[in-house]
């Protein structure tokens, strides 16, 4: 266990390598420079220079590299060229926004993923079968710029329930936190919803059909029970995986939902860097994400353990 | 019905934020405002329940369509960061609706003989937000900090020589030119404001703000800023406690925050909201000309672009009406120069009336090929230069130019640009006061924004002379010149002047519109 744990780890830190030196070299690629991203047109030639010079744009691309990945491994950053704030700084601002959302939008996934997919998995062919093949083609299908918009114009215009966009910490406000934070999850997690759906429903159609279900019905236990100890946890195995790429997705940023919604998000924070081509930002929120992956995966690993005695890490030699 | 109990919302919200900010305030904060009360200047008599002045002029929320990149005034160049700075800064004069300059932090100012010396004396009794008193130092540090360190604004002092404290009250910016129009650039925008002397070192600028305006930045968040009121501004203290901005960047999520009564203010109108807008009861819409300006450009260091025949065509074929439709749901005045006809500056000039045989005709005879491809760079970060090519794609299809549309992310956009990697391209310049503003950097031969690599001596001779003319109406006179020649040879296409479009709940009191867009929220009183 201990060699594999070590193993991973040397993995993980091989792909943060990669993933970053990618990312700097992707950037580099695409035209445009930060500083006249911020200069905007007024981009008097005296102030240009002056202003990549202080930025450190005029070394050699390598020795960017070499100056970021130095100061990044100490927990340095840098500073946004944009705000002048740490990259930090700006990072932890956002993580408990997106944390909220993620965590929130799997959640409605999950409500929405489990029952549907349960429901049309016991009842093949028939009318909720369909009902849950349809509804998750169409949640699959539906823009979610369109869905978010239309929830705004229901939800917060015509009925006045819940506020239209904005974030509200949870240490400020639980209740107010809450209530915006209830639009946006639904408008990030009906795709996910959607995905979801149809594994459940394929995986537990699998686990009906196995031997030890069939067993377990013929030795007379209630339907009910089978279900739940000898179809639910079988099946899970599945969507733990698919549900934790989901749930890394989600943790990385809803680009268009944090837009819609004017949720601070990390999507968001990435999505301005790429605009305004601020080097440290990237690189900062893509190591985060790459991060963000690689946790979610070790633990998806780790629970396949839990949840499937049969699953266990050993050292391949 | 359902409007008024959102808004007790709103104000329940606005209670719990005030009753945060006197907290953070501690005592001093309630001290100040019983000081000031005594020394008022019947504002609080007017507004009757003496016993709760600290409290009852509510939080005003605002929404606005973009986050500002940074709050330091003297770096940032985004206007979402001057849409708050505006409330936070004072500059030493500050333009009126009407784009006259008036006092600010200076009461008044003379010029020398040889229009080479300013003298500015400054307001007394002023304070920043820290506590420390203004005075001339402030200035000079504010000036030189733009000076020394090059940053984006130092232009604006290209004629400047030095800026001297002759005494605590007195500062004498001594130019190396006449420079008519020095209160223009520095007062023009926020951009130029005055913060306390080692202010830069003390603190951080980016993330805090220390101003001598009505309002203190509180605190800044990724989803939005609080202002508090500053007691002891100069002026006439704020009606509202504080103010609240939000970051919407979209549309429909920030219409139906005003509708809902969750936010009192917002710019995020697009124009094609306009019609829908003008007979809604549960929004006030404010529309009113700007002083920016959106032209085409094309590359004159570059066949068959650089012949001024060719470019005649072009401006012949294209029409106006159709492209302000397309782009601004007809939101603007179309002008066949830069200067909207509100200004003092304005020039009623229109050689180009749409004429598609003139424009073929020119055209024909000076393309390169026909149909002569033209290469015409937009950007989704302004999606009304994205709509008025498709429209202009079309008019110039008619006279023999088949233009190629190229939509950019700006950051790539400004590059190519300035590498001067195009055929043509559409853009605006916001927030002109002044001519100089409006022709120079543009037109001049060397000129800093001159993209396009236009080069008429004439003109140059026209705009130097301009530039260092002291009297008003002589300068005018050389600006109109200017514009003319600038409009004949085509060095800017020139399409619109857009109109300022905003909302705010109705009953909102006090709030005025202004052609440089600059938000001004001392003024306003909250709707009951």
């Amino acid at each position: 266990m201990t060699r594999y744990a070590l193993r991973r780890l040397a993995q993980s830190i091989a792909v943060l390598l990669g993933v970053s030196v990618l990312a700097f070299a992707i950037m580099q690629l695409v035209p445009g420079d930060p500083i006249r991203a911020a200069l905007g047109q007024q981009a008097d030639p005296a102030t240009y220079e002056a202003l990549r010079e202080r930025a450190g744009l005029d070394d050699p691309v390598p020795v960017q590299f070499v100056t970021w990945i130095g100061n990044a491994a100490v927990g340095d950053f840098g500073v946004s060229f944009r705000s002048g704030e740490t990259v930090l700084s700006l990072i932890l601002e956002r993580l408990p926004a997106t944390l909220s959302l993620a965590v929130a939008a799997i959640i409605v996934a999950l409500l929405i993923a489990i029952p549907l997919g349960t429901l049309s998995a016991l009842n093949p062919r028939k009318p909720v079968d369909w009902f849950a093949s349809l509804s998750s083609q169409a949640g699959l299908s539906v823009p979610d710029f369109w869905l978010g918009i239309m929830l705004i114009l229901v939800f917060a215009g015509t009925l006045g329930w819940l506020p239209s966009s904005g974030y509200v910490p949870l240490t400020e406000d639980p209740v107010e936190w809450a209530r915006h934070l209830i639009l946006p999850a639904i408008a990030a997690g009906v795709s996910s919803g959607a995905i979801l759906t149809r594994f459940v429903r394929s995986s537990v159609l699998e686990s009906l059909g196995q031997d030890h279900v069939r067993t377990a019905r013929a030795k007379g236990m209630r339907a009910r029970d089978v279900l739940t100890w000898h179809v639910l946890r079988n099946a899970l195995v599945p969507l733990v995986t698919v549900g934790g790429v989901q749930l890394a997705y989600l943790l990385s940023g809803v680009v268009v939902v944090e837009y819609v919604f004017a949720w601070p998000g990390l999507g968001q924070l990435a999505f301005q860097a790429v605009e305004s081509r601020d080097y440290p930002v990237l690189q900062g929120t893509v190591l985060l994400f790459a991060v963000i992956f690689l946790l979610v995966n070790l633990v998806v690993d780790l629970a396949y353990a839990r949840l499937d005695p049969r699953i266990t890490y050993r050292s391949a030699r | 019905m359902g409007a008024a109990m959102n808004r007790g919302k709103v104000r329940g919200h606005a209670v719990a934020l005030a009753v945060i900010a006197l907290v953070s305030a501690g005592c001093g904060g309630g001290d100040d405002v019983n000081v000031d009360d005594p020394g008022g200047d019947g504002e609080s008599a007017g507004s009757g329940a003496g016993d709760n002045q600290g409290g009852d002029g509510g939080t005003l929320i605002a929404a606005i369509s973009a986050q500002p990149d940074q709050f330091d005034p003297h770096k940032t160049q985004a206007y979402a960061s001057f849409q708050i700075l505006e409330n936070v800064y004072d500059t030493l004069v500050v333009p009126d609706a009407e784009g006259e300059f008036q006092p600010s932090l200076a009461t008044e100012w003379t010029t020398s003989e040889d229009g080479l010396t300013w003298t500015f004396t400054l307001r007394e009794g002023v304070t920043f937000h820290d506590g420390s008193s203004f005075d001339s130092a402030d200035v000079v540090y504010s000036y030189n900090r733009i000076i020394d360190e090059q940053l984006a604004n130092a232009y604006r002092f290209a004629s400047v020589a030095s800026v001297e404290a002759t005494d605590p009250q007195t500062v004498t910016i001594t130019l190396t030119a006449p420079t008519p129009a020095l209160l223009d650039n520095i007062g023009g925008f926020k951009g130029m404001s005055i913060i306390p002397e080692g202010a830069a070192e003390a603190t951080d600028l980016a993330t805090t703000a220390v101003g001598t305006g009505p309002f203190t930045l509180e605190d800044t968040g990724a989803n939005g800023v609080t202002l508090a009121r500053y007691d002891d501004y100069w002026g006439d203290p704020a009606l509202v406690d504080s103010v609240e901005f939000q970051y919407v960047s979209e549309p429909a999520a920030a219409l139906t925050a005003l509708r809902s009564g969750d936010v009192h203010w917002t710019d995020n109108v697009p124009p094609q909201d306009i019609e829908g807008l003008e007979g809604d009861d549960e929004v006030e819409l404010g529309v009113t000309p700007s002083v920016d300006y959106w032209y085409l450009a094309m590359n004159q260091t570059k066949p068959p672009f650089d012949n001024r025949d060719f470019r005649r065509g072009v401006a012949f074929g294209i029409d106006r009406d159709e492209v302000t439709e397309a782009a601004r749901f007809g939101a603007a005045t179309t002008n066949q120069a830069a200067i909207p006809e509100q200004s003092r500056w304005y020039h009623e000039y229109a050689p180009f009336e749409h004429d598609p045989d003139q424009a073929a005709e020119l055209i024909g005879a000076n393309a390169a090929a026909t149909p002569q491809p033209m290469a015409l760079m937009v950007t989704d970060e302004y999606p009304e230069t994205v709509q008025a090519a498709q429209v202009i794609q079309a008019q110039l299809a008619e006279v023999g130019v088949e233009v190629g549309i190229e939509q950019e992310a700006f950051a790539t956009w400004l590059d190519r640009q300035a590498a001067g990697d195009y055929d043509a391209f559409l853009l605006g310049w916001l927030g002109n006061l002044d001519p100089f503003g409006f022709y120079h950097a543009q037109h001049v031969c060397e000129g800093t924004s001159n993209f396009q690599g236009y080069c008429n001596p004439e003109v140059d001779t026209l705009l130097q002379s301009a530039a260092a003319e002291t009297d008003q109406d002589a300068r005018k006179t050389l600006y109109d010149q200017a514009a003319e020649l600038i409009v004949d040879d085509v060095s800017y296409l020139y399409l619109y002047n857009p109109d300022v479009v905003q909302a705010w709940a109705p009953g909102m009191e006090g709030y005025e519109i202004r052609a440089d867009k600059a938000i001004n929220f001392e003024t306003v009183r909250l709707p009951e």
